[in-house]
């Protein structure tokens, strides 16, 4: 059905264009041919012509009445002869013939020549016949001028004819040529607003699909928290549980200050996942403004270190190896981001290797950055593993139990990019995961 | 009819060339006036010998066919009456009278014709002298306004 539609719309469009192209050739033709009639030819001006003979035959008559010289009555006669000769030439013979006055002038331009003066012919016998001649031409005057004047208005006819036929042929392709220009808008707005269609679709489309993956991370974030909400929640629990049901006597003080310490730490975790959670909702809402100064990056490590040594209680300080820095190191930074992106990866690095293996950390200045390098022993990561380390809710193979949201690499980045800067996970040479901040240098520093 | 009629024709056309006197070397064919040499220069058969003569074939507008015209250019002619001046007035036997520019005699090769196809033309036809413009070299030529510059029975040219 469309094609067909289509096809006839190409067939209309196509006998338009042609049509319109016809009619201007026509009428380009019709002003060709007008410009050719345009011209004057010597012989429309035949009443010029006659009367010339006319004024020549009088002057004749009038030089023999007068008695003029010989010499005088030769010229007017050469002349008058001339203007008979001219009357017998081609064009005015035929303008002539078509008049109906032709042949008679022949005939007096013959008489004439028999009574040429230089023959010594009879001035008497001249005088007659050149004044019986301007009668004549007197008589025949009228019907040159007429017969001028007929021709002269049919030419005018055609003229009018032609002009008129090209002034159709110009408004004939006037209509194709709108005819044309309405298809062609019709056209291009079907086209615009199939476009505009497409383009409406395509945007439900993805409005659709983030509307379904926001659900999803929504669905997957409250799995999520409520599975690590419960771990915490049940370490607390179980520490409550020993200390209440010790009916026996009273509860020793190590006990207790060594259950506060789990439950402090759980809390501590609690927090943490809370922390979390709420920076990714103000990132997502795009709501979280840093603000940039310079500080030493160097400084933040160690602060960072010394809090998360003393959040938890059983971890040994002597794990994390800072190396001594000389160098400066101040980054342009917003030091409450960069701390949760540290701590972040500290905590992963304590996290994903065995207890009793070191983490380095080394904060040094590459050409345009500063960088903080922690280096962990454990497992590491394949490059694949690496490759979507960053997407939400993932969780290294094999690590599922261990507490953690999915999120922390995620918010880490999140957090160095929105400071121009980034962090990268590699493999660390000797086995381990070298995780890597960078943040950009202060200039003025 | 119209044999006997052409017979007619022709007889009086040749009739007509035997007739007229034929110019004679001394007889003045062209007078030129104002703008030359000391005023007035009178040209005559002798004059036009002296001259390089040129010939083509033109349509006309008072004629059929192309007959072929023999004379000497306007502008060597003009030159030859050391004129000097912008535009001539032609005079013809029965007191025609045109302006023409002088511009034209040197942008197309007008000739002073004598002769129409090898036939001497007389005060009885359009001579002595006709200005034939070359017509059918120039589209522009072929035009009311040249075509009343073509001056037959030429007798006097005078130069502004």
């Amino acid at each position: 059905m469309t094609g067909t539609g289509g096809r006839a719309r190409y067939l209309w469009l196509g006998g338009l264009v042609a049509i319109c192209l016809g009619l201007l050739a026509l009428a380009a033709w019709q002003l060709v041919v007008l410009e050719r009639q345009m011209r004057i030819a010597a012989t429309e001006n035949m009443i010029w012509v006659f009367g010339q003979t006319q004024i020549e035959a009088l002057n004749l008559a009038l030089a023999l009445s007068d008695e003029a010289a010989l010499q005088q009555i030769q010229t007017r006669f050469d002349i008058l002869v001339s203007r008979l000769t001219l009357l017998e030439d081609g064009p005015q013979r035929r303008f002539l013939e078509n008049a109906g006055v032709s042949e008679t002038l022949a005939r007096w331009r013959s008489g004439l020549l028999a009574l040429d003066p230089a023959q010594g012919a009879d001035p008497a016998a001249l005088r007659a016949h050149v004044t019986a001649l301007v009668a004549a031409l007197r008589t025949k005057a009228s019907l040159v001028m007429s017969h001028e004047w007929q021709s002269q208005a049919t030419r005018l006819d055609s003229l009018r004819h032609l002009h008129l036929l090209a002034l159709m042929s110009v408004l004939g392709a006037a209509v194709a040529g709108l005819g044309l220009v309405a298809i062609l808008i019709d056209r291009e707005r079907r086209l615009m607003s199939g476009q505009l269609d497409h383009l409406r679709a395509e945007k439900l489309a993805s409005d659709l699909e983030r509307e379904r993956e926001t659900s999803e991370n929504h669905r997957r974030f409250a799995d999520l928290i409520a599975h690590q909400f419960r771990t915490p929640l049940a370490v607390i629990d179980s520490a409550m549980h020993r200390l209440t049901r010790r009916s026996g006597g009273p509860v020793p003080p190590e006990l207790i200050s060594e259950k506060a310490a789990v439950s402090r730490e759980a809390v501590a975790r609690l927090v943490k996942l809370t922390d979390t959670a709420l920076m990714m909702s103000r990132l997502e809402r795009d709501a979280v403004l840093p603000s940039l100064r310079a500080h030493d990056l160097n400084d933040l490590v160690s602060s960072v270190i010394d809090d998360l040594m003393a959040t938890a209680w059983d971890r040994d300080p002597a794990r994390i190896r800072q190396s001594v820095q000389t160098e400066p190191t101040v980054a342009l930074c917003d030091p409450m981001l960069t701390a949760e992106i540290l701590s972040n990866l500290l905590r992963n690095a304590l996290l994903y290797s065995p207890p009793d293996c070191r983490v380095d950390v080394s904060v040094f200045q590459s050409r345009d950055c500063i960088v903080c390098r922690i280096e962990d022993r454990g497992r590491g990561m394949s490059p694949e593993e690496i490759e979507c380390a960053f997407d939400r809710f993932y969780r290294g193979s094999g690590h599922e139990t261990l507490p953690g949201s999915g999120l922390g690499l995620t918010l880490a980045r999140d957090l160095a990019r929105i400071q121009g800067g980034d962090v990268t996970l590699s493999q660390r040479d000797g086995g381990g995961l070298t995780a890597a901040l960078y943040l950009p240098k202060d200039d003025v520093a | 009819m119209s044999l006997r009629y052409h017979i007619v024709q022709t007889a009086l056309m040749t009739a007509l060339v035997f007739m007229a006197v034929p110019a004679a070397a001394e007889d003045v064919l062209l007078t030129l006036t104002g703008a030359v040499t000391d005023g007035r220069v009178e040209m005559t058969r002798a004059d036009f010998d002296t001259m390089d003569w040129h010939e083509f074939s033109t349509s006309t507008s008072v004629t059929d066919g192309r007959p072929e015209f023999r004379g000497v250019l306007m502008r060597d002619a003009l030159a030859h009456a050391g004129a000097e001046g912008s535009s001539v007035r032609a005079t013809a036997l029965n007191d025609y009278v045109v302006d023409i520019p002088v511009e034209d005699f040197h942008r197309f090769d007008v000739l002073a014709a004598l002769y129409m196809d090898d036939v001497p033309l007389t005060p009885r036809d359009k001579g002595p002298v006709w200005i034939v413009y070359p017509r059918d070299n120039h589209g522009v030529l072929a035009d009311i306004r040249y075509d009343m510059r073509w001056v037959w029975q030429l007798v006097a040219l005078h130069v502004q």
